[in-house]
């Protein structure tokens, strides 16, 4: 690595243009996004196999799905994917700090996010709908347990990429504060927000899912 | 811009509209998921009007998960294998 700054513009040895480094990156940035679709893959399976091997215990253990705050999260991350949105469109059109506006309003709504899922999670572990044996809830039909072990894991891994994805527009937004974005070159923030999108694609599955399945 | 605003409009009321057919059946309200997974796709991430290597990429994913997804739904589905759980 070179001691020079690496901005957006920077031309790396292998390639010849700004414009050939950026569409690589794109098509890296897809390839990355599909093969994060395919870690979700396996437990969307697991949940198919169980709730079809148990369809009267995960009816019954949907039943004490906070269905309102799983719902007030759906509207929260589809507006995050707006203004996510609007922050790429911000920077199109030379605008620095409507980009890092909307990246901070996107970053409230991810934290949000968050906070509201760790309040859904505390309630449920308090009435005794935990994970594997530590599930102590009583009355539900044998099998409910697995409802909730895979609750966990879609959502608790789900919840790591909306944190992973606040990390990454704090941090786009701090190189949008500091110019890093130009209206002709800004593939790091594409990328970036590529990312928040894909946290949003997989909650707009994990809702119905998880929630509104009964 | 305004093509942002009414993908979301689309999505709010897409999503308000399966928690009213929430209940009714599962096809339903993942055909719905399935509508606003597109319009995120395609309008917030652009797929809509870029390269066709960007579109190939990600929807091998998607018909792969689809695939297995199916494919397990179709094994565990049409026999009787799951047994009473032991926790």
């Amino acid at each position: 690595m070179s001691h020079s700054v690496v901005t957006s513009t920077t031309v790396n040895s292998q390639y010849d243009s700004i414009e050939r480094q950026h569409a690589t990156a794109r098509v890296g940035m897809w390839l990355f996004l599909s093969s994060e679709s395919l870690l979700f893959a396996g437990l969307l399976a697991l949940f198919t196999a169980y709730r079809i091997s148990y369809p009267i215990a995960f009816h019954a253990a949907a039943e004490h799905a906070n269905i309102m705050l799983g719902t007030i999260n759906t509207y929260v991350l589809l507006t995050s994917s707006l203004t996510v949105a609007l922050a790429l469109a911000a920077t199109e059109r030379g605008r620095r700090r409507a980009t890092v506006g909307w990246l901070l309003v996107s970053i409230a709504l991810g934290a949000t996010f968050d906070v509201l899922k760790i309040v859904e999670y505390a309630q449920h572990l308090h009435e005794g709908f935990a994970f594997g044996h530590y599930f102590t809830a009583t009355g539900l039909p044998q099998g409910a347990v697995l409802y909730f072990t895979l609750y966990y894991l879609l959502t608790g891994l789900h919840a790591l990429h909306v944190t992973a994805g606040i990390i990454v527009l704090a941090y786009l937004a701090v190189r949008a504060r500091h110019g890093a974005f130009t209206p002709e070159s800004h593939v790091v923030l594409e990328c970036g927000a590529l990312y928040w999108h894909l946290v949003d694609l997989v909650w707009i599955f994990l809702w119905p899912m998880l929630y509104l399945l009964r | 811009m305004k093509r942002y605003f009414l993908t979301w409009l689309a999505l709010v009321a897409l999503a308000t509209l399966s928690l009213f057919v929430s209940g009714t059946s599962i096809a339903l309200s993942l055909a719905i998921a399935a509508i606003k997974a597109a319009l995120v796709a395609a309008f917030f991430m652009h797929l809509w009007d870029s390269r066709p290597i960007h579109r190939i990429a990600f929807i091998a994913a998607v018909a792969f998960i689809v695939l297995l997804i199916l494919g397990v739904a179709g094994d565990v589905g049409t026999r009787d294998l799951a047994g009473p759980y032991v926790p």
